[in-house]
């Protein structure tokens, strides 16, 4: 016997913990679109997504942000720190991609300065991911060796009854246990199966890529240059990413006062690391996307070992051009033979 | 043979007596239905040139990668009607010189293939001119009258709604061949015109201006809202402005490589007063 969670019961407990005081966020639709957002009732989640569009990481890492307003006087100059809206959240119904990719990033915004608007967030949230029973043409999480059930980052994991009606309960973390133990009214003991995860097939050969991106050699190879060529120069794959989480910090206002904001940046872009002078190290769009690369699998695990990669697949998804880390890994993959 | 196999072997021909330097075209994609940009310069590999119905991407905006046409070699794309419309606009604005582009026309009719005779943009004119007839565009036609019915409150409601899911991805404007500005308004910041935020100001600065640069100039291909990863209806806004322009300045975008640019161009005799 195992704990279960009904989904009749799913909006007894949305009542509950948002009574409270607990925002309850889940996967739904916006304006043509999916998105992990803040619920009134659970009928407005929708659970028969594959994954929403947009990445989990905006809950912890929103496009843009104040850190601080300033006025300029005669004299002085006054500043007043912003800090992201506090308050518990339980994110209900993440995809194990989702929550790993921020347990990824963990230790990046944590490394040299701790980022207290992330880590407040992460401190703030416990997730409740649902293991995955389908999957489509684009999702690769089995490529970086997860599994659609992979626990990495989440506080609760939930595994699809085969009858369709409810989830078999797994709290991971004591974060998670709390929530739930919040509810426990409305579980209930079960010997219900669970139904089979989705079967997601290995696109590419991880080490091996690996193995090829390592090689100094490698980082002037002709291969930038040749896939780079219909690569468009947008911010799409990187802005969905959930483990991209480059920023930028902009000024925005008049000569006396005004806002100091975090804004995502890319390095998809010509900007992303062009210097005053007007020289950039990664002048042309081969390099920039060399960048993306080399960042996910080579230098992002050679700090932090693991890869900056947790497998959505949303990068080639809704690339506009056909092209991701899946397209990149496989021919690098050839490459490596 | 097929029109994918006819494209093939003059790919092919071309390539092998150097009349062009490349072929862009489409070739399979990761999935059954995508289509992925392929750049062919050896003739051993236009087997990989794959022309049907999903070939929808608007190559044109590639002719204008840096340096691509500057050693003045000539070089080949698929294009349908929109495509041939850019390349119009392109030698019109002084983007690349047309004899350079060897087109590979070609359209789709309810999901029918056709090819479409001629070799330079000028040979294009009666297929480009019944564009002007019957104004197809790729706006979605009961979005649009819904639009068009609304109120102005209810409008700007519709496009706030849309706009707040912007992402300032730029994929809109990198997917356009008309955005071909190697440094946008909104890159610049000596000084900083437009907001680099993504928040409702900077995202409706960001539509708007794009909207305005692109009156008179978008031929309709809907490559930016394809590329849209927050599927925004930006053809609608763009459409809209065409239908605008049309109506002021009897223009239709990319009719001839020497057509003037409506919004750039400036008349003696010009019944305004001022110019904006
Ligand atoms: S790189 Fe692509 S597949 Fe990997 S986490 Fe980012 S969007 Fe997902
Ligand atoms: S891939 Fe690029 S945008 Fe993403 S984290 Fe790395 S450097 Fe930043
Ligand atoms: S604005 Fe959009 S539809 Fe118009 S030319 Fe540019 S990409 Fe094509
Ligand atoms: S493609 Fe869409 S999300 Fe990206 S900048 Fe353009 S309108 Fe915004």
């Amino acid at each position: 016997m195992t704990k279960i969670l009904l989904i009749d019961k799913l909006d007894n407990c949305v009542e509950r913990w948002k009574a409270a005081g607990i925002t309850v966020i889940g996967p739904v639709h916006r304006a043509n679109i999916s998105v992990y957002a803040a619920v009134e009732h659970a009928s407005e989640f929708d659970f028969g997504l594959v994954l929403p569009d947009r990445s989990i990481k905006e809950l912890f890492f929103p496009q843009t942000e104040p850190m601080l307003r300033y006025a300029i006087k005669k004299d002085t100059i006054d500043t007043i720190e912003c800090m992201p809206p506090s308050g518990p959240r339980i994110i209900f119904g993440s995809r194990a991609c989702d929550a790993s990719g921020m347990a990824i990033d963990d230790p990046l915004f944590g490394w040299d300065y701790k980022d207290t608007y992330w880590f407040q967030r992460r401190n703030e949230s416990v997730i409740v991911t649902i293991a995955c029973i389908k999957a489509d043409d684009f999702c690769m999480c089995t490529s970086l060796n997860m599994e659609p059930d992979s626990t990495k980052g989440s506080d609760v994991l939930l595994r699809p009854l085969e009858n369709g009606k409810g989830w078999l309960v797994e709290e991971l973390t004591d974060r998670g246990q709390e929530a739930f133990t919040q509810i426990a009214e409305f579980l209930q003991e079960s010997a219900d199966a669970p139904a089979q995860t989705a079967v997601v097939e290995k696109k590419f050969d991880l080490e091996a890529s690996v193995a090829w991106l390592q090689k100094p050699e490698n980082f002037d190879s002709r291969f930038w240059k040749e896939i780079s060529m219909r690569c468009i120069g947008c911010a799409s794959c990187t802005y969905l990413c959930p483990t991209c989480h480059c920023f930028d910090i902009q000024d925005e206002g008049d000569t006396y006062s005004g806002v100091r904001r975090k804004n995502w940046d890319s390095c998809s872009f010509a900007l992303f690391t062009m210097h005053t002078s007007g020289h950039n190290p990664r002048s042309t769009q081969s390099a920039r996307w060399r960048q993306r690369i080399m960042h996910k699998f080579n230098y992002f695990p050679g700090k932090f070992s693991v890869n900056s990669c947790s497998g959505c697949g949303r990068c080639s998804r809704q690339c506009p051009v056909d092209m991701g880390i899946t397209e990149t890994l496989q021919e690098i993959s050839k490459l490596s033979l | 043979m097929s029109i994918e196999q006819q494209y093939q072997a003059r790919a092919k021909e071309l390539l092998s007596g150097g009349a062009v330097k490349m072929v862009i075209g489409y070739g399979k994609g990761t999935t059954g239905n995508r289509r992925r940009p392929i750049f062919i310069s050896s003739p051993d590999d236009v087997g990989r040139l794959v022309l049907d119905d999903s070939c929808i991407i608007n190559l044109s905006g590639y002719l204008v990668s840096e340096g691509l046409l500057s050693d003045e070699k000539r070089v080949a794309v698929f294009l349908r009607p929109e495509g041939i419309r850019a390349i119009n606009i392109l030698a019109a604005e002084s983007q690349l010189d047309a004899d350079q582009i060897v087109i590979f026309g070609f359209d789709v009719n309810d999901n029918e293939l056709r090819a479409l005779k001629g070799i330079h943009v000028e040979e294009f004119a009666d297929v480009i001119g019944s564009i002007r007839e019957n104004n197809p565009g790729f706006a979605d036609k009961e979005l649009l009258e819904k639009i068009e019915k609304m109120t102005a409150q209810e409008r700007f409601a519709f496009w706030q709604e849309e706009f707040a899911k912007c992402i300032k991805c730029y994929a809109c404007r990198q997917a356009c061949p008309m955005c071909y500005c190697r440094r946008c308004i909104v890159d610049s910041n000596q000084p900083q015109w437009v907001n680099t935020s993504s928040h409702s100001l900077g995202n409706f600065e960001w539509n708007i201006v794009r909207a305005f640069h692109l009156s008179g100039r978008c031929v309709e291909c809907g490559n930016c809202d394809r590329a849209c990863p927050v599927n925004i209806p930006l053809r609608l806004i763009n459409h809209k402005m065409a239908v605008e322009v049309l109506g002021a300045f009897d223009h239709v975008a990319g009719m001839s490589k020497t057509q003037e640019p409506v919004l750039a161009s400036f008349k003696k005799d010009d019944s305004e007063t001022f110019i904006l």
